[in-house]
């Protein structure tokens, strides 16, 4: 019917045209280049606006960026004009962020679960509720457990956070009195952190100078898309291949990988071989960076392959252990052999290996999660990032580096112990629900057994309830029963929690296990909050300011949450909380105790940010002029970062080196066995590594774990991060699904399984089939594209889709639970890697079947 | 003569998507409805070879703004809807069109219907907004997934106060930022900003810098120098619209 109407329309204004064209002005004008401007008298350009600044927390670049906010709506976004990392631009996150502010699922209202069963799929049934009724319930929870003297059975469990985390993270479980903050540290990169601290002492990511680069080792990450420095590498990555061989290597053809040089397209789980292959070649043939590494005492190669070598006929510079690495794990992994483990051929490893050195020292190894979240991906982590060690390009020019320091005041651990009464002081020192510093969870994060978070193990502490239940769990900005693989023991692990408080902005996975869920701002738009970045050797404190006012009863979750509980704990007798914040958090300037939640929250981003804005000490970077000066620009850089700052032996390691035999990691490995009283082998074996005797303190392969036999489950799933994840937080937005092809590989508006044709023949699966993927941990539908950027033997897919809660573009149907696609964290089985207490993602322990529906 | 074109530069570009997002966001465009695309701003992805040696690229697309206009030739109503400005610019005046889609069945980069995925070639420069629909269905539904707890899009657009509620207010004579029904849109290369001296919201907003756009004819231009110094391609040459967007550079260094 349309099409007619239309063909009408056509026809009879065709006669109208023709009719003017015998008597109009404009009849000798070619109708290909008529032109007829429209009526002039309208002012042109945009309406009247301001831009003004934020941070977006889309991902982990944390980018100072700023919103054009016209009529107090958000309308658009674009880079913080002052940032020296994105100079002035987003990724795409950053647009996709307006449907995240204006998602019509977004809770409105404080509401209470009437339904008293909880589980997948079950309906809590919830209803509206006053602020005051959803405040005085969780403080009369919160009573009762200081009344049974039971405190460390309350949790709180963090997501994404800004730096005013300490609030909710740290002062108030202290000052309760429970051990129990679990942050969500280890889902992310806890085990790529251990790559980098067990060779050069550094916990953190590090930066990459791009810029001097003559050689860009990308190594299981895609930084045009994910990992931490987006904009400032995408800005880069096009020059960067004019200047200097950029390689990738990931089992999946990324965008780095389809624009470098070369592809480097490894089986998953091979990381440690292939980095090893790398660093036999650049030592037998005596390649490395000298000036870095040092050399032996006569200038003579003895790293002959298969042979061992004198420690003493070499005399290193920087480094520590360089003779122990090669004689312990690299002498025998030749390149034949490396080639033979990681299916990339022999050529293109002494290809790399040659042309790495031939940069030297300019090599930028850049180390992602692909290569270091495996089950036992703490040493292959270590071997890559010790690649960066053989050719120099550690805290140096065109390399790694480490960051520049940033300012900011600290918690006062004074103030906080003061408040802190005996019940407090005893209970926040129990054993934590993640158990981590067991024997078998050694989580040697910074070298202190324990010392670090096992997000995923805090579902077996609940389910378990071991060492204890927890009775009252607090979570915000955070969905472990989507986001952390093993959803399952997720689901179960919080249907046994008998109260439960969601601090979210939509009704996720996790609200759905909640008695009280509580309607929060969306960070980059609605709140204050401060975070501290790096990218392109600047480091950088960018504010989140509330550039709209909130169209919901909406409060920030780290500032006011705690002070409203504390004032109702007040109310209550229990009065140390509220003392301790009010105290700790009075307005840095005048003195002043904050009156309310609102002022509360300025007032501890002012403590904080102070040393920035005072005038009291030279920052090292942007001079910024008061309180009003911050605000108005809403972040500072830091100078550059200086080159080589811990050449000379001050690398924060045991030795004060680069370690290529960790004696950092033995100090940590033996002292957690000591604690155990066993020994460092039984560590090993317990924590799932294969490794015994002296390998455990070097960068080595080990064997991928695998769960699911080749014969049920032949295929190896490899997980990513799209390009339009907001971590978990798009997923509801209709652009998401509208542009999700930019993922290379992928189709919009479905889930996407990528597999290679060869394996698509092989099991009767054409482009486009709906298809099921199971692994032995959960089954579920997604659609297969028959591609040829991936792997044989491998299937990958984009995390973000699967969703059964979260909104109504997130699920098939809300209301019952349906799922859009399948959760890549239901599919990969629950898995840890114990060593940094991480998340295990990648590394092909997820082994899956496929089959035509 | 000005003749404004874009050069795109492949071997900066990362096929990000943050040009045709920002462009929804400055242009206030709808969700895909009907068959329309409504991106002003999309891609065109293509994969070659067999693994290991396969190869990538993308391609981002936006009207070709041509010098040799078929949207133009075929727009039946008089002053024309679709028309070519003094700056080279195809343009549409939204109060002339009749929605008739004549100018989409003309354009060989549009598509009366976009079933499928713009990852197998599909896309379409020209959008119509169907008649007797609102243009953002999205923001009029009501429905609230908890009852008396979350919101529903129609509240969120209502209590912001315009639709859709992250609406960009701007002012041209020839369109209005937020399209009537019964009309079809495309890309005008923000010509409200170009006319205040700003560029185009997809070229600022490219992270990498690969979109530039300036007068073809004036030597002095980035453009000309651009398309001086490499070698370039536009789309669909043989169809002789001659496109003023320009593809310079490979995108794999392979």
């Amino acid at each position: 019917m349309k099409i007619k109407r239309r063909d009408f329309l056509k026809l009879s204004a065709a006669a109208g045209a023709s009719a003017a064209l015998t008597g109009c002005v404009g009849a000798n004008e070619p109708t290909t280049n008529a032109l007829a401007p429209g009526s002039s008298n309208v002012k042109i350009g945009e309406m009247p606006g301001e831009w003004k600044p934020s941070t977006c927390q889309g991902c982990t670049t944390w980018c100072p960026v700023e919103i054009f906010v016209q009529d107090g709506r958000a309308v658009k976004v674009r880079g913080n004009r002052y940032s020296k990392q994105n100079e002035g631009s987003v990724c795409p996150r950053g647009h996709l962020s307006l449907q995240q502010l204006y998602d019509p699922d977004r809770i409105k209202v404080p509401m209470k679960r009437t339904n008293p069963k909880k589980g997948r799929g079950v309906d809590p049934k919830f209803v509206p509720i006053s602020w005051d009724e959803a405040l005085n319930t969780i403080a009369d929870k919160m009573m009762e457990l200081r009344k049974a003297e039971e405190t460390e059975k309350y949790c709180l469990m963090r997501g994404r956070y800004t730096y005013l985390r300490d609030v909710i993270y740290d002062v108030m479980p202290k000052v309760f009195g429970s051990p129990n903050n679990i942050s969500h540290s280890s889902t992310c990169a806890e085990a790529e952190k251990f790559g980098s601290f067990y060779t050069e002492g550094y916990w953190d990511y590090r930066d990459y100078d791009l810029d001097n680069a003559k050689y860009i080792l990308i190594w299981g990450c895609d930084p045009v898309a994910s990992n931490r420095m987006i904009p400032a590498t995408i800005q880069r990555l096009g020059d960067a291949l004019d200047r200097a061989t950029v390689v990738a290597v990931d089992p999946r053809l990324t965008t780095s990988a389809a624009k470098a040089n070369e592809w480097l397209p490894l089986m998953p789980g091979s990381d440690g071989a292939l980095a090893l292959g790398i660093a036999h070649v650049i030592l037998s043939e005596g390649l490395w960076f000298k000036g870095f590494v040092g050399d032996f005492n006569d200038g003579v190669n003895r790293f002959k392959p298969g042979m061992e070598v004198e420690e003493t006929s070499f005399t290193e510079k920087e480094t520590h252990g360089l003779v122990k690495w090669w004689n312990i794990a690299v002498k025998d992994m030749s390149p034949a052999k490396a080639a033979e483990l990681s299916g990339v051929t022999e050529e293109q490893i002494l290809r790399v290996a040659r042309g790495m050195a031939q940069a030297a020292p300019n090599v930028c190894v850049w180390m992602g999660p692909g290569a270091a979240m495996h089950a036992r991906g703490g040493y292959s982590a270590m071997a890559v990032h010790a690649l960066g060690g053989l050719v120099g390009g550690i805290d140096n020019v065109g390399g790694s580096l480490q960051t520049a320091k940033i300012p900011v005041n600290k918690l006062d651990k004074d103030i906080l112990k003061k408040h802190q009464d005996d019940l407090a002081k005893k209970h926040s020192k129990f054993e934590k629900i993640d158990q981590r510093g067991r024997l078998e969870l050694p989580v040697i994060s910074h070298g202190e057994s324990g010392g670090g978070v096992a997000t995923n193990n805090a579902a077996t502490g609940i389910l378990n309830k071991d060492p204890y239940d927890i009775k009252v769990l607090v979570g915000y900005m955070n969905n472990p029963a989507f986001s952390c693989n093993g959803t399952d023991r997720w689901e179960k692990a919080l249907a046994s929690v008998p109260f439960t408080v969601h601090l979210t902005t939509n009704a996720s996975e996790f609200s759905m296990f909640a008695d009280i869920v509580l309607p929060c701002t969306v960070n980059k738009y609605e709140r204050y909050g401060f975070v501290k970045t790096k990218a392109n050797r600047y480091a950088t404190c960018t504010l989140l300011q509330p550039v709209v006012d909130p169209i919901w009863d909406v409060i920030v979750d780290e500032t006011e949450f705690p002070f409203l509980i504390a004032e109702k704990l007040k109310e209550r007798g229990f009065s140390n909380l509220y003392d301790c914040l009010v105290e700790m958090y009075s307005d840095p300037e005048t003195g002043k105790k904050p009156a309310d939640s609102k002022e509360f929250t300025i007032f501890a981003l002012k403590y904080y940010t102070s040393p920035l804005w005072d005038g009291k000490e030279d920052t090292h970077g942007d001079k910024i002029n008061g309180w009003a000066d911050m605000l108005k620009k809403g972040m500072w850089n830091s100078e550059a970062y200086k080159y080589k700052a811990h050449w000379g032996g001050k690398f924060h390691t045991e030795s004060k080196k680069f370690e290529f035999y960790s004696e950092t990691l033995k100090k940590a490995l033996t002292g957690h066995a000591d604690k155990h009283k066993v020994d460092v082998d039984t560590v090993l074996e317990k924590a799932n590594y294969t490794a015994k005797g002296e390998l455990a303190f070097v960068p080595h392969y080990e064997p991928p774990l695998r769960h699911g036999s080749v014969e049920d489950y032949p295929l190896v799933f490899i997980d990513y991060k799209s390009r339009l994840n907001r971590e978990g937080r798009s997923a509801n937005c209709p652009w998401y699904y509208e542009f999700k092809h930019v993922d290379p590989g992928d189709i919009g508006d479905q889930d996407t399984l990528r597999m290679n044709p060869i394996d698509a023949a092989r099991y009767g699966i054409k482009d486009g089939d709906k298809v099921l993927l199971s692994s032995v941990a959960a089954s579920g539908e997604c659609v297969a594209r028959v591609w040829e950027g991936v792997r044989p033997g491998t299937v990958s897919k984009s995390y973000g889709q699967g969703h059964w809660a979260y909104g109504r573009t997130a699920t098939e149907d809300f209301a019952k639970a349906k799922p859009r696609g399948v959760n890549n964290n239901s599919i990969i089985p629950w898995e840890l890697e114990r060593l940094s207490g991480s998340n295990a993602r990648n590394g092909g322990h997820a082994a899956v079947r496929v089959e035509k529906i | 003569m000005t003749q404004y074109a874009m050069v795109i530069d492949l071997r900066k570009c990362v096929g990000c998507g943050a040009c045709a997002l920002a462009c929804k966001t400055e242009n206030n465009t709808a969700l895909r409805n009907n068959g329309q695309t409504h991106n002003w701003a999309d891609f065109i992805h293509e994969t070659t070879g067999v693994f290991p040696d396969t190869k990538y690229r993308t391609l981002p697309v936006l009207c070709n703004h041509c010098s040799n206009a078929p949207c133009v030739e075929a727009c039946p109503v008089e002053p024309k809807a679709m028309f070519k400005t003094p700056e080279g610019l195809t343009m549409h005046n939204d109060e002339r069109c009749i929605g008739c889609r004549a100018c989409q069945d003309a354009c060989p980069y549009s598509m009366e219907e976009v079933a499928k995925d713009r990852a197998s070639g599909d896309y379409s420069v020209i959008s119509y907004n169907e008649e007797g629909e609102p243009t953002h269905p999205y923001y009029s539904d009501k429905t609230e997934l908890i009852p008396g707890c979350s919101a529903s899009a129609a509240e969120q657009a209502k209590l912001a106060g315009a639709t859709p509620p992250h609406e960009m207010k701007y002012s041209h004579p020839d369109y209005e930022a937020v399209r009537r029904d019964n009309i079809v849109e495309k890309c005008i290369l923000c010509d409200h900003r170009l006319k205040v001296d700003k560029e185009p919201y997809c070229v600022v907003s490219c992270p990498s810098g690969a979109r530039v756009v300036g007068d073809i004819d004036n030597p002095e231009s980035e453009v000309y120098k651009l398309l001086r110094k490499h070698k370039a391609f536009v789309l669909k040459e043989d169809e002789g619209t001659s496109p003023n967007v320009y593809y310079i550079r490979e995108y794999s260094n392979r």
